[in-house]
């Protein structure tokens, strides 16, 4: 048993370092000078310096396109979970034809792939001026999300007794009374599955961006680095300076948020 | 009267709770969908006011059109050489996994981590290690490499090694999810009975954790046929047309060849597609899942 465990560990440990070697070799760039990659590709770097780092800020306008990546996001979820948490309770509460059929509709999109409603968004954010917004952006996103949103927020509000609202109710408590009151303090753990789940897509997300944000001033890091590559494909030491520049903020988000990152994909697993 | 009242005051708020959401839905999936299919039966360029329709035009088009073809074939051939290749690797990583292994909360962060970054990243840094990482790298066994993605015979499994590299992370946890359902004692008592780790594995592991095979290869298999991202900042459908799959192909014809009509069309034959694919597969799996 011993003997295999420590297999399991080193062929484990292999095809993580396998995985990792991408990023390796993007830290090594990142710290080293156009002459030393020319001399040698896998040479570590003479000295620590942080030139390329402070050169590819300057030229990026990085603090724009975080800040704008910050915004998007940041409203889009928020929509999500609200109008998401609202249309589960009712579609949770109320087991009548009407409410299923929305129920069935909302599913059915997801099948709906994106390049057959990209044109017609593309119109209509020309026609509504939703191009070059925040706003406008995450309207779309809010729509795209809301549909796994109830799926999470229905299924999770099944669950829980209808024995305290049914209570409430007759104390007097109003619907409205009852959402705010005894369901949404219970929401917490299903909230934290939608927040990470639809942030790291949105914060992810290229070609919508790359439809409704064409002005360089709306820029989200996605975004942003595909033209930042694209001009400075030259200078691969800045650009990867840049590329670790982005992998950062990810990174430190999914170190803080992996609990629940990972339970929500084993939740929406079960569910789908 | 009253009791119609009472109905509606009831009824009243759980439909107000409905609408902000189901509004959000129908502005950006319904409407656009709706929109999207009139639009395949007209010759609209996509810019101009005036849309002229043509009938079934665009779908006889897209049948004789060869090039539609090639791009279908290079699609069903990346996704299904991915799906495999994704699952196979993460059941693998969740059997080692979800069996006793030092640092394994360290692992999957790791097999996850690459899923984490943008693909404008991941293809970023893996085309520069394709062109100058690798074949420095094996320069120093005395072989000499070029960037899979120059040479029309190699590009689209140069693709499929980095969609594989990014795709680990989700479906190795769904198999970890279900592994941890598989009970410990039906193992047990199968080796008690003289069944080896293998046969164990295949007779009562692997049926058990079924769905968790079925949800995965859906979900691998639905989000490589969609792949946009990636070839889209790595090859941009080249070399020789030989990485063009049916969602570049879509954008370029919709956007850069002002052919909306025929790029909706396209994205409407596409949607069927998808929806057969789902279906076929759901009836396969679903009559070989084991119940308990």
């Amino acid at each position: 048993m011993k003997k295999g465990q420590i297999a399991a560990f080193a062929i484990i440990s292999v095809i993580a370092l396998i995985f990792l070697f991408p990023f390796y070799v993007a830290v090594l760039m990142a710290f080293k000078t156009p002459k030393e990659t020319f001399d040698s590709f896998y040479a570590l770097p003479s000295s620590i310096s942080f030139e390329n780092f402070s050169l590819s800020w300057k030229a990026s306008n990085y603090l724009s396109a975080i800040t704008n990546s910050l915004i998007i996001t940041a409203i889009s979820t928020t929509l999500i979970v609200f109008v998401s948490a609202l249309a589960g309770y009712s579609i949770a509460r109320r087991n009548k034809p009407f409410y299923n059929f929305v129920f069935i509709v909302f599913l059915a999109g997801l099948v709906v792939p994106f390049q057959i409603t990209m044109l017609p968004l593309y119109k209509m954010g020309k026609e509504l001026s939703m191009l070059n917004s925040h706003w406008g952006i995450a309207l779309i996103y809010g729509g795209f999300g809301v549909q796994m949103g109830v799926l999470f927020y229905a299924g999770f509000i099944r669950a829980i007794s209808k024995e305290i609202e049914e209570a409430a109710r007759i104390d007097g408590c109003s619907t409205p009374g009852i959402f705010i009151r005894i369901i949404i303090p219970l929401l917490k753990p299903v909230t934290a599955t939608v927040i990470v789940l639809n942030a790291l897509y949105i914060w992810n997300d290229f070609l919508l961006p790359l439809l409704y944000l064409q002005d360089k001033f709306y820029r989200t890091i996605p975004l942003q680095q595909y033209f930042f590559f694209g001009q400075y494909s030259s200078d691969l030491n800045l650009a990867f300076a840049y590329a670790v520049m982005g992998i950062i903020p990810v990174v430190g988000f999914f170190l803080l948020m992996q609990k629940y990152i990972i339970k929500g994909i084993a939740a929406g697993a079960i569910k789908g | 009267m009253g009791n119609i009242k009472r109905l509606i005051r009831g009824e009243m708020w759980y439909i107000l709770f409905l609408l902000p959401g189901l509004c959000l839905f129908i502005f950006a999936v319904l409407v656009p969908l709706i929109m999207g299919a009139r639009y395949s039966f007209t010759n609209w360029d996509g810019l101009s006011r005036t849309v002229h329709y043509n009938g079934w035009d665009n779908y006889v088009r897209a049948f004789s059109d060869s090039d539609l073809w090639i791009v279908l074939a290079n699609t069903f051939k990346y996704a299904f050489i991915v799906t495999l290749l994704v699952n196979f690797i993460a059941l693998l990583l969740a059997l080692f996994l979800d069996s006793y292994v030092k640092f394994k909360n360290g692992f999957r962060a790791i097999f996850f981590l690459s899923g984490a970054i943008s693909t404008v990243l991941s293809g970023f840094i893996w085309k520069y290690n394709y062109a100058i990482g690798f074949p420095s790298l094996f320069k120093m066994f005395g072989l000499d490499v070029n960037s899979p993605l120059g040479d029309p015979n190699y590009a689209l499994f140069g693709l499929i090694l980095i969609a594989v590299w990014q795709g680990i992370g989700a479906p190795m946890i769904i198999y970890i999810a279900g592994l941890q359902g598989v009970s410990g004692e039906l193992v047990e008592s199968a080796k008690i009975d003289g069944a080896s780790t293998v046969q164990s594995f295949f007779h009562i592991t692997l049926p058990l954790i079924a769905p968790s095979i079925t949800i995965n290869i859906l979900l691998v298999l639905t989000g490589s046929l969609k792949v946009f991202d990636l070839v889209y900042v790595t090859t941009q459908g080249g070399p020789a047309f030989s990485t063009e799959v049916i969602s570049t192909f879509i954008y370029k014809n919709s956007f850069a060849n002002f052919q909306a009509g025929y790029g909706t069309a396209l994205s409407i034959i596409f949607f069927l597609i998808l929806v057969l694919v789902t279906i076929v597969q759901i009836s396969i799996f679903r009559r070989r899942e084991v119940e308990m």
